[in-house]
């Protein structure tokens, strides 16, 4: 864990950035309209820098991980509720440790 | 129909704000178990609660907040995590572009707190409502209200309770940050195109792991899915 110093200047850090993101679209299209091939590329961004992050986490883990992954996803696909998929990778997750220790 | 931006005058008052708030409630409800997940695992991995609750308090924001925990160790790598963070963003920024027309005709002062608790579901509902003919802002506002006081809610009793549950990893916990992650993913991909920025991001991030310093291949990946999920639509 991060000493206190650096903990709250990374929160500062991560609200300021969210809070920006969160203004800058009305103050962008103030000065120049979004083309549409921006909109795409930013879509994208958000989606795959998500992907990226759990293909880096699913690596640093084991099986178990990949596990509770699949089981997320797949609940994901069939009933298209992420409280359930959530549920489903923990439930996972904890067969796992209780069986195999 | 959407009407010409000039043809509207846009306000922002409290009744459009109560109506938000009640219109936005039911939804609201569903936003405890998230926050709740968000202050268990933060809890799982070893972040005080205080600091876990006022980060889910000023970002509101889960796809942000589980990133940023990835991050989240004893040295912090800010320029990373700024990076990750204003990638996770994005989607943020084409939200406000699209809420344009209508928060633009706003004054100034009032274009603040009307975007500061923008979300995926306040814009779904809003959105919908200003291109039929809403013109008041209290809408996003009042919606972002509820739904920020369900995170919050949920936050707060996740990181109070989180440790005192028991061993996050008997129960799972530890996974809750991995699988939201995942389920957020598996939810966007609703055509085959949306595969490719998914895969070519993971691709690379998992490539470059042993190559850049950790959450540098996160953004590596997250750029190339980005130009591959671009090129694949051209």
């Amino acid at each position: 864990m991060p000493d206190v110093v650096s903990a709250w200047l990374a929160i500062l850090l991560v609200s300021g950035v969210t809070l920006a993101s969160r203004l800058s679209g009305p103050i962008l299209m103030a000065r120049l309209p979004m083309s549409a091939a921006v909109e795409r590329f930013l879509q994208n961004l958000s989606l795959s820098v998500i992907a990226a992050l759990v293909a880096s986490m699913l690596m640093r883990g084991g099986l178990r991980e990949v596990a509770s992954v699949a089981a997320a996803a797949l609940v994901m696909i069939v009933f298209r509720k992420s409280i359930w998929a959530m549920g489903a990778g923990m439930l996972v997750a904890a067969a796992w440790t209780f069986l195999a220790g | 129909m959407v009407r010409h931006p000039s043809d509207i005058a846009v306000t922002l008052t409290a009744r459009g704000t109560r109506r938000g708030i009640v219109d936005l409630a039911p939804v609201a409800l569903f936003f405890i178990p998230f926050g709740l997940a968000f202050g268990v695992a933060a809890s799982a991995k070893g972040m005080p609660a205080v600091q876990s609750m006022v980060l889910s308090l000023l970002v509101f924001s889960g796809s942000v907040q589980f990133s940023a925990l990835d991050l989240w160790h004893a040295t912090i790598a800010y320029g990373t995590l700024a990076l990750v963070a204003l990638a996770v963003n994005a989607r943020h920024v084409v939200m406000g572009a699209a809420l344009s027309p209508w928060v633009n005709r706003l004054p100034l002062a009032q274009r603040l707190p009307s975007l500061a608790l923008l979300n995926d579901a306040n814009f779904a509902a809003c959105h919908s409502a200003f291109r039929g003919g809403e013109r008041d802002m209290g809408l996003l506002l009042g919606s972002g209200l509820v739904l920020w006081s369900g995170w919050v809610i949920g936050a707060a009793a996740g990181a109070l309770a989180g440790r005192s549950v028991g061993s996050p990893v008997a129960l799972g916990f530890d996974v809750v940050m991995l699988c939201f992650l995942a389920a957020m993913v598996t939810g966007q991909v609703n055509r085959t195109i949306r595969l490719v920025p998914v895969l070519a991001g993971a691709g690379v991030a998992v490539l470059t792991l042993p190559l850049l310093p950790l959450g540098w291949n996160v953004i590596a990946g997250a750029v190339a899915g980005a130009v591959a999920g671009s090129w694949a639509h051209a």
